[in-house]
């Protein structure tokens, strides 16, 4: 274990960077792109560090502990640390962060306002996937709020305000539901106990009736289903990726979103075990409801940058189904679904930003033909549009197939409808890609178009390497995910009687006939 | 035992000295109304500095009385951590704000000695609400905040919405001042003393009888609608919009988070000490009331387009917010404190800057005014969004603090139902905190004010910058004051 406080420095660089940004002379407006993408290296030197460090054989343990008590009689405190779930989570955040940062450069109003909400926002998000203190992770859950808000209020297109005030006010009436919750299960232990504590770690160890297990539940889960979003509570998510800058919106789908999924594993599945199993099929379903229906309204969407946003939905939908299918094989690939979204959607943001800059239409019909005069970007946007299809080779395939594997053993009819996404997913993004890219030039305003940059090259290349490397050879992340999500279930298991269902072996079909439940 | 102990009244005694003072002084002297002002932030300093020796004071040796065992051996005035604590809140309160309205006194010339004086008069008889230990001492002192903030409102007497503000201020609250006075008169007739400690006072009294309920419950019942009128709780809130939105824009801060103090104070001190055995009796209607101000408060604040008539509204939630802290008795205390504290300086900074904006002697300030704020000033538009923000509790400032130690309070208290509107109603408020900051931020300035500069005094610079950096402050770490405010609380129990 590292001597230096990893975690602390992790989540407060960015903020420091932030104040160093605000502090930067207002004559030198060229100096913040390069100063900003240079500090955002540094959570990701750390992020990285973590990763080297972090030991796969105790994925369950949390690592890299820090515990300071602020305040005593709340029980709070900085009490953090990284498991195998949230860390691939801190090391996507932090990849993405630069990379969009870099891909910022048309942004001319208030340069320096707009970097200083990223870096915060980037501290929000990191503390968010650090958190074990429950009111430190509503603090961070709630810190991502503002300056999400403000990037969408301000640096995003003509339907920006009314975009922002309905995210900020969608997601805010699930963090008032959190925040009962958490406070409920702080006066809970401080009822059992004598005192009130916040720690994740404390509240593991309480005995909530199965009641309380039901409103808690709902209180996280309404929180976090908004975030995700989980249908139908979905509505202000493609009004907020539309008209997001180019950065907010790979931020948003890329890591705000998993907000909302990781918050299901971390605390719903293990604070309310029984309510958990009692819930699961309803919101596998509704996940179930999600993935068809977002890829359905994708399929006819004449903006490509709402067809992604939609797309979002049923993804995301594949990732709350994994959850709930409550196996191992779900869960692992839910969390790597995590990662692998992020990444996929993020290039597919990044690069629809990229064609915006150039034409200033989002709108399927002002393209068509384009492979001809961007024969590399229409490469990147295919390799791309494949990943999120799920091809095998390529990211999406590993972590939808294990998702749809476990859930299978869990529901086997839900996992047969949601494979339809994966087709129906095949069928938006080619459709797109075959309206936008393929064929004659049909507008002659498309006709000068310049192909990618350096500098646009220099941002798709590391996804584009992740994306691959995660698709061949996953068995790393799936090393560290494992134990953990193997937690996770084992304590359903011994709290509720719940049984996991898991392949048979052929010898073990006599014994095991009539003892698996469907 | 005729001794008196000056140091519980010492803060009285200075701020009366100093009204005084200037008022005689302004007979013959003409000074200026500044070298006034500068007598007034002198006399309210010492009196802070009285707070400070008082809580020393008690660490060494206890809660004192004054008066003891002379007047049938009952304190009328109690010095324990509570009467500390909200006295200096309410003396600093005081402070701030007649430093943000520097620039008010400085317009009045001749007549900035009577606006002086009548604040410190009004400090001093909200600092007597909060540590009287009798309820008819209590009702002296809200006479005579009220008597000197009727005539602040109605201050600048050439503009007549100030002239409207302040009659209605005058006959709606000597109506609430009459309940008040009429519920201790029947709980009086309950229990046959008006003060809370000593062997004949209300504690003691409980202590041994059941006293007659319905009279008792009439008494509390007059005596809530009284201080709910003072801290603009619903349904007793008509006269706030008009009100903060008439009278002088300088004066507002003190009128608006000053009472609210004292009057949150005292209904704490009258509810949970002296009625906390029949709190089952109170807090449902406690509950009642505060659930109606969040959700009044927050749906009449949306519909606003005036910016003092949205806080007043919006005022009228956090009266709602603070009374959910009191469905907890004692131990909702900290909590009440801890939102009091952190509300009042985000309220006077807000009105400063209503101020800086529509003018020190305005009224109207229409939301229109603050469209491209962060273009014409930044600074302001960054303090103005802070300050939204912590209103609506958002988390890393105080607001955020103040809204979970209020709703643990509740939840605790088995209020959950209470602690679900608060927060949901919490949620709509966003909507017009944050409409302040689309406004700042996302538009642009009306082309004929854009290049008008925004210009404010370096005092009220000042004040502005003390809020806002207790607000953040405060919000991040939030320690300190917690353990003071738990330690606040008033003495319950009879002599010692």
């Amino acid at each position: 274990m590292p001597s230096f406080p990893a975690i602390a420095l992790l989540v407060l660089l960015p903020a420091i960077g932030a104040v160093v940004v605000a502090l930067l002379p207002k004559s030198r407006r060229e100096l913040v792109l390069p100063i900003t993408t240079a500090i955002s290296m540094l959570p990701l030197a750390v992020a990285l560090y973590i990763l080297w460090e972090f030991s796969a054989a105790d994925g369950a343990a949390f690592q890299f502990s820090e515990t300071v008590t602020w305040y005593e009689p709340w029980g709070i405190g900085w009490n953090v640390g990284i498991d195998g779930i949230s860390l691939l989570l801190i090391v996507l955040t932090a990849v993405l962060f630069p990379l969009s940062i870099l891909a910022s450069a048309s942004v001319t109003k208030d340069v320096k306002m707009y970097m200083v909400s990223m870096l915060l926002l980037e501290t929000g998000l990191l503390g968010v996937f650090v958190s074990l203190d429950l009111l430190l992770f509503f603090v961070f859950f709630e810190m991502t709020l503002v300056p999400m808000y403000l990037l969408i209020g301000i640096w995003g297109s003509e339907n920006r305000v009314y975009a922002a005030v309905k995210f900020f006010l969608y997601t805010a009436f699930g963090s008032a539901l959190l925040l009962t919750a958490i406070v409920a299960l702080a006066v809970m232990h401080g009822n059992d106990s004598g005192t009130l504590s916040f720690a994740f770690q404390d509240l593991l160890g309480l005995e909530i009736s199965s009641n309380a297990q039901t409103w808690l539940f709902l209180g996280f889960g309404v929180a976090f289903a908004i975030k995700v979003p989980l249908f139908p509570f979905h509505t202000w998510l493609p009004d907020a990726h539309t008209e997001a800058p180019t950065a907010g919106s790979v931020i948003l789908a890329g890591v705000l979103l998993k907000l909302g999924t990781y918050g299901f594993v971390r605390f719903n599945l293990t604070l309310f075990p029984e309510a958990t199993v009692r819930f699961a099929p309803w919101l596998a379903g509704l996940a179930v409801v999600g993935i068809i229906y977002g890829a359905a309204v994708a399929i006819v969407q004449p903006d490509v940058k709402r067809l992604v946003a939609y797309s979002s939905v049923s993804h995301l939908g594949f990732i709350v189904l994994g959850t709930f299918a409550l196996t191992s094989q779900g869960l692992q690939g839910s969390v790597i679904q995590m990662v692998n979204h992020g990444l996929t959607t993020g290039a597919l943001f990044l690069l629809i930003g990229m064609i915006y800059e150039r034409r200033h239409t989002r709108q399927i019909s002002e393209y068509g033909g384009l492979a001809s005069v961007m024969p590399l970007y229409a490469g990147v946007f295919l390799f791309m549009a494949f990943a999120s299809i799920g091809l095998p080779g390529l990211n999406g395939f590993i972590g939808e197939f294990k998702i749809l594997l476990g859930s299978y053993l869990a529901f086997p009819v839900m996992a047969i409808l949601a494979a339809s996404g994966v087709v129906l997913a095949a069928i938006y993004l080619l459709w797109a890609y075959e309206r936008m890219f393929t064929g004659p030039v049909t507008n002659s305003a498309n006709t000068g178009l310049k192909d990618l940059n350096a500098r646009e090259i220099t941002i798709l290349v590391p996804i584009a390497l992740l994306i691959v490397l995660l698709g061949i050879y996953p068995k790393p992340a799936l090393d560290r995910i494992e134990p953990a999500v193997e937690n996770i279930i084992e304590r359903i298991e011994e709290a509720t009687d719940h049984e996991s269902p898991d392949f048979g072996r052929i010898h073990d079909l006599p014994a095991a006939t009539g003892e698996h439940s469907p | 035992m005729n001794e008196i102990a000056f140091l519980p009244i010492a803060a009285e005694i200075l701020l009366l000295a100093g009204a005084v003072l200037i008022l005689m002084a302004a007979v013959t002297l003409n000074l200026g109304p500044r070298t006034w002002a500068i007598i007034a932030g002198i006399t309210l300093g010492l009196s802070f500095l009285v707070a400070w020796v008082q809580w020393w004071r008690i660490d060494d040796v206890g809660a004192n009385f004054h008066y003891t065992g002379d007047f049938l051996r009952t304190p009328m005035v109690v010095m324990d951590y509570f009467s500390v604590f909200g006295g200096g809140l309410v003396i600093a309160a005081g402070g701030i704000a007649l430093l943000g309205g520097w620039r008010l006194v400085g317009s009045l010339e001749k007549r900035g000695a009577e606006y002086v004086a009548l604040v410190l008069l009004a400090v001093a008889g909200l600092h007597i609400m909060v540590i009287s230990a009798n309820l008819i001492l209590m009702f002296i002192g809200l006479e005579t905040a009220s008597i000197a903030l009727y005539v602040v409102a109605g201050f600048t007497r050439e503009q007549p919405d100030s002239d409207e503000a302040a009659i209605k201020y005058f006959l709606l609250g000597s109506f609430a001042s009459a309940l008040f006075l009429y519920g201790i008169a029947l709980s009086y007739a309950a229990t046959g003393s008006t003060s809370i400690y000593g062997p004949s006072g209300i504690l003691a009294f409980f202590r041994t009888n059941i006293p007659e309920p319905g009279v008792l419950l009439i008494g509390i019942a007059l005596m809530i609608v009284g201080l709910g009128f003072k801290v603009s709780a619903a349904p007793f809130h008509q006269w706030a919009p008009d009100v903060y939105q008439g009278a002088p824009g300088a004066a507002v801060p003190l009128m608006a988070s000053g009472v609210k103090i004292a009057g949150f104070a005292a209904l704490a001190r009258v509810l949970t000490v002296a009625f906390g055995a029949s709190i089952a009796d109170w807090a449902q209607v406690i509950a009642g009331l505060a659930a109606l101000s969040v959700v009044v408060g927050t749906l009449f604040a949306i519909a606003q387009s005036d910016f003092k008539r949205m806080l007043a509204y919006s005022g009228v939630a956090h009266a709602g917010f603070m009374l959910t802290a009191l469905v907890a008795g004692q131990s909702g205390v900290p909590g009440l404190w801890f939102y009091l504290g952190t509300y009042a300086f985000q309220l006077i900074g807000t009105f400063i800057i209503a101020s800086i904006i529509s003018g020190a002697a305005g009224g109207a300030s229409p939301l229109d005014a603050y469209r491209g704020l962060a273009k014409r000033s930044p600074v302001l538009a960054g303090a103005l969004a802070l300050l939204m923000l912590a209103m609506g509790g958002i988390p890393l400032t105080a607001g955020f603090v103040g809204k979970v130690g209020v709703f643990a309070a509740a939840i605790d208290a088995g209020y959950l139902w209470l602690a679900i509107v608060g927060l949901v109603s919490a949620v709509a408020g966003l909507y017009f905190y944050l409409r302040l900051i689309v406004l700042a931020y996302f538009h642009d300035p009306d082309p004929a004010l854009a290049d008008v500069p925004i210009t404010a005094p370096r005092s009220t610079r000042l004040a502005l910058a003390v809020c806002v950096s207790f607000t953040l402050l405060f919000g991040v770490l939030p320690w300190p004051l917690l353990n003071l405010t738990s330690e606040a609380l008033p003495l319950a129990g009879l002599l010692p």
